[in-house]
């Protein structure tokens, strides 16, 4: 098993590094500099000077080829400096990243738990009805949860919410006067500017996780041991629940591991439309701004946080199944 | 009861076992739902076929100073509409200057006289209402779907939308499968160190977030048009379908059929491709299935992020995008081009559940 984790870890750097390697280089090749998409840069009365832009660019080192940028970057990288931001007036890439964690962590962190709570039961409940018009009725439902591009739901959603019922706020994180409200008046505001993204975040993967421990079901109640426990009397709940759903809990794991990384990735288009102020919407700000560190620092988490997950997927893996061993 | 001796010699021989494909279209039509998907996917082909036919405002057939032309064919390709009406100064409107021109003419003209392109002009067709624009824009008798703030009809916008969505959804898979095929059977047929290489360059692509790679490839391109979307769709989605053709082909060159054409002196890509991947084909075809609905949902999604293909462009994304901005007042902007995304998705989605299920014999038992 250390054998095994060592060559993974090796194997996961070496991947790392062609990976920043290759996002180096495409977005050091996008048109444009963070210079020249300053929105300030637009207006001709305040246009810097070609001798002033050359002179900035020495300062940030863009006047280097992107190979030679890449390597500095990976050397300061190694130490611990992600580098500044040059947008965002020369802002350390890690405090602004680290100022987005929480907004997305709020979301896809509750969106997680409600995705577990309710998957379970749901999945349980349709392999004991299994069969019957309700279920059928919940499977279809959720089949075309499934299918509903989140885009079109949250549009759907602020369509139905804010413009014809007019109950919650269109997009954001907090109301204008958020600073001047009570404490429970601040939840509250959090918990309705909340609500819809959550909901976008949580009904695509409430439904395939529901249908994943369905399909699983259906295959271990048909297990001889499951008919065996039922033969000799245990009850029908114990059955599902501790014969049954323990050994549906293996591909569980795994899958856990993989959702790691959206955890933190929050969702690049969910973000945007509402407004989101998380890392999904730092890294669409960046890509337009041309934020060469911010765009980095980003993927390097995101990549960091992917194979993270696949590692720890496999290592739960050969935990929970003790036949698994990699060796 | 037996049946007499003289109608033995008469029958046929036992009939052939039916093949893999018919046994699997049999399996296939048994699922009413994915069939009914595969006829919504079957009319949506022919809706994006003839979407000129449709919605349009070029005549489908006309005669004009003794002539015959089909000014619709404008609509595929700008220089398939006669160059006649250009040199006439028709400059795309067609009723008036057709009946001013040559009187004896006369025209068959598409369904709807609306244009994904452009906003229809008061009395461009004699006695017809221009089209309204912005929020006046609800659907009506003229508009059935409504109008965008330009005054665009949004139904004619959707039906040719319809060919964007459903190639971008072919052709990005055409690529992804020829890439991952490839990889994957090269990888899986040889093993050892080209194994190890492509695995990597599997995972490489695998874990670098595909909007990341998306949006930096669309920055990358001054102007983007469809087949960029297509292309860039097609080279970051082949991963899974280049994973399972491996883990197939793993499988399959242990088999003696293999081991059979090798002693007969084929090549290697004579058995990779005609033997092996033959046999691979069918559970390859499930996640390319899957995958056109997810290039669909790219293809929209950048569309409605203003990431897609440079206006003009009738794509169902874009109406959302221009929905977006009007969430207030014009709903129909959001809700038809939502819907028809939802359904397409909603039907790839089945077939590839229902071709899963049709051509893996283990879960035709579980079904039975």
């Amino acid at each position: 098993m250390v054998h095994y984790l060592i060559r993974r870890l090796l194997l996961g750097i070496f991947t790392l590094l062609l990976i920043t390697f290759v996002v180096y280089a495409l977005i050091r090749h996008m048109p444009g500099t963070p210079l020249t998409t300053d929105p300030a840069m637009m207006n001709p009365s305040r246009m810097p000077s070609p001798e002033d832009i050359e002179r900035r660019a020495k300062l940030y080192g863009l006047d280097k080829p992107w190979h030679i940028a890449y390597f500095i970057w990976l050397g300061n990288t190694l130490q611990g400096d992600l580098g500044n931001s040059i947008p965002k007036n020369n802002a350390p890439v890690t405090r602004l990243i680290a100022e987005r964690v929480p907004a997305t962590l709020m979301l896809s962190v509750t969106s997680l738990l409600l995705t577990y709570l309710l998957s379970i039961p749901i999945g349980l409940w349709a392999t004991v009805k299994s069969g019957s018009f309700a279920e059928r009725v919940v499977s279809t439902a959720l089949y075309m949860l499934y299918s509903m591009p989140a885009f079109v739901a949250a549009l759907y959603l602020q369509l139905l919410f804010y413009s014809r019922l007019g109950w919650l706020p269109l997009f954001g994180m907090r109301s204008d006067n958020y600073e001047t409200l009570s404490a429970s008046a601040q939840l509250w505001d959090l918990f309705k500017h909340a609500l819809l993204p959550v909901i976008c975040f949580t009904y695509g993967s409430l439904a395939y996780y529901s249908r994943f421990i369905y399909a699983n079901m259906q295959e271990t109640v048909r297990q001889d041991y499951v008919r065996t426990a039922r033969a000799k009397g245990v009850p029908p709940a114990r059955v599902i629940w501790h014969h049954a759903f323990r050994n549906t809990l293996i591909p569980l794991v795994t899958l856990m591991g993989l959702t790691l990384p959206s955890l933190l990735g929050g969702a690049v288009i969910l973000e945007q439309i509402f407004s989101w102020p998380g890392m999904g919407r730092l890294y669409f700000e960046a890509i337009g701004q041309r934020d060469y560190e911010t765009i980095m620092g980003l993927t390097l988490m995101f990549s960091i946080l992917t194979l993270g997950g696949q590692l720890l997927a496999d290592v739960l893996y050969a935990i929970v199944d003790p036949r698994v061993t990699y060796n | 009861m037996l049946p007499a001796p003289d109608t033995i010699e008469t029958t046929r021989p036992i009939d052939q076992s039916p093949g893999f494909w018919r046994d699997a279209w049999r399996h296939f039509r048994r699922r009413k739902l994915s069939m009914i998907a595969l006829c919504y996917v079957v009319f949506l082909c022919l809706v994006a076929l003839f979407a000129p036919l449709i919605a349009g405002t070029k005549p489908i057939v006309c005669k004009y100073k003794g002539q015959i032309y089909f000014p619709f064919m404008g609509y595929y390709l700008r220089t398939w509409e006669n160059p006649v009406f250009f040199q006439d100064r028709f400059r795309g409107e067609y009723p008036k200057p057709l009946a001013e021109k040559d009187p004896e003419s006369w025209a068959i003209w598409p369904l709807v006289y609306q244009d994904p392109y452009r906003r229809i002009r008061e009395n461009e067709w004699p006695g017809r209402a221009g089209n309204p624009v912005s929020i006046e824009g609800k659907p009506s008798s003229l508009n059935w779907l409504g109008t965008n703030q330009q005054g665009f009809d949004v139904f004619a916008q959707m039906v040719h939308g319809t060919q964007i969505a459903l190639s971008v959804g072919f052709m990005s898979m055409g690529i992804a499968a020829a890439i991952g095929i490839c990889f994957g059977a090269l990888a899986g047929y040889f093993g050892g160190w080209i194994d190890t290489i492509l695995s990597r360059v599997i995972e490489l692509v695998m874990c670098i977030p595909t909007l990341v790679l998306i949006l930096a490839l669309v920055a990358l391109l001054n102007k983007v048009s469809n087949y960029h979307l297509m292309v860039i769709v097609g080279i970051t989605g082949w991963t899974g379908i280049a994973r399972l053709t491996r883990a197939e082909f793993l499988k399959l060159k242990q088999m003696e059929f293999v081991t059979a054409a090798r002693a007969m002196g084929a090549g290697w890509p004579r058995i990779m491709f005609r033997h092996v991947l033959r046999n691979a084909l069918a559970p390859v075809l499930v996640p390319i299935t899957f995958g056109i609905a997810d290039a669909i949902l790219i293809e929209s999604g950048l569309s409605y992020l203003g990431f897609g293909a440079s206006p003009p462009n009738p794509s169902w994304g874009t109406l959302l995008h221009s929905g977006r901005s009007a969430i207030e007042e014009m709903w129909w902007l959001i809700l038809f081009p939502g819907l028809a995304i939802f359904f397409t998705v909603l039907a790839y989605n089945l077939i590839g559940e229902g071709l899963q299920e049709a051509t893996d014999p283990r879960l035709r038992q579980a079904a039975h």
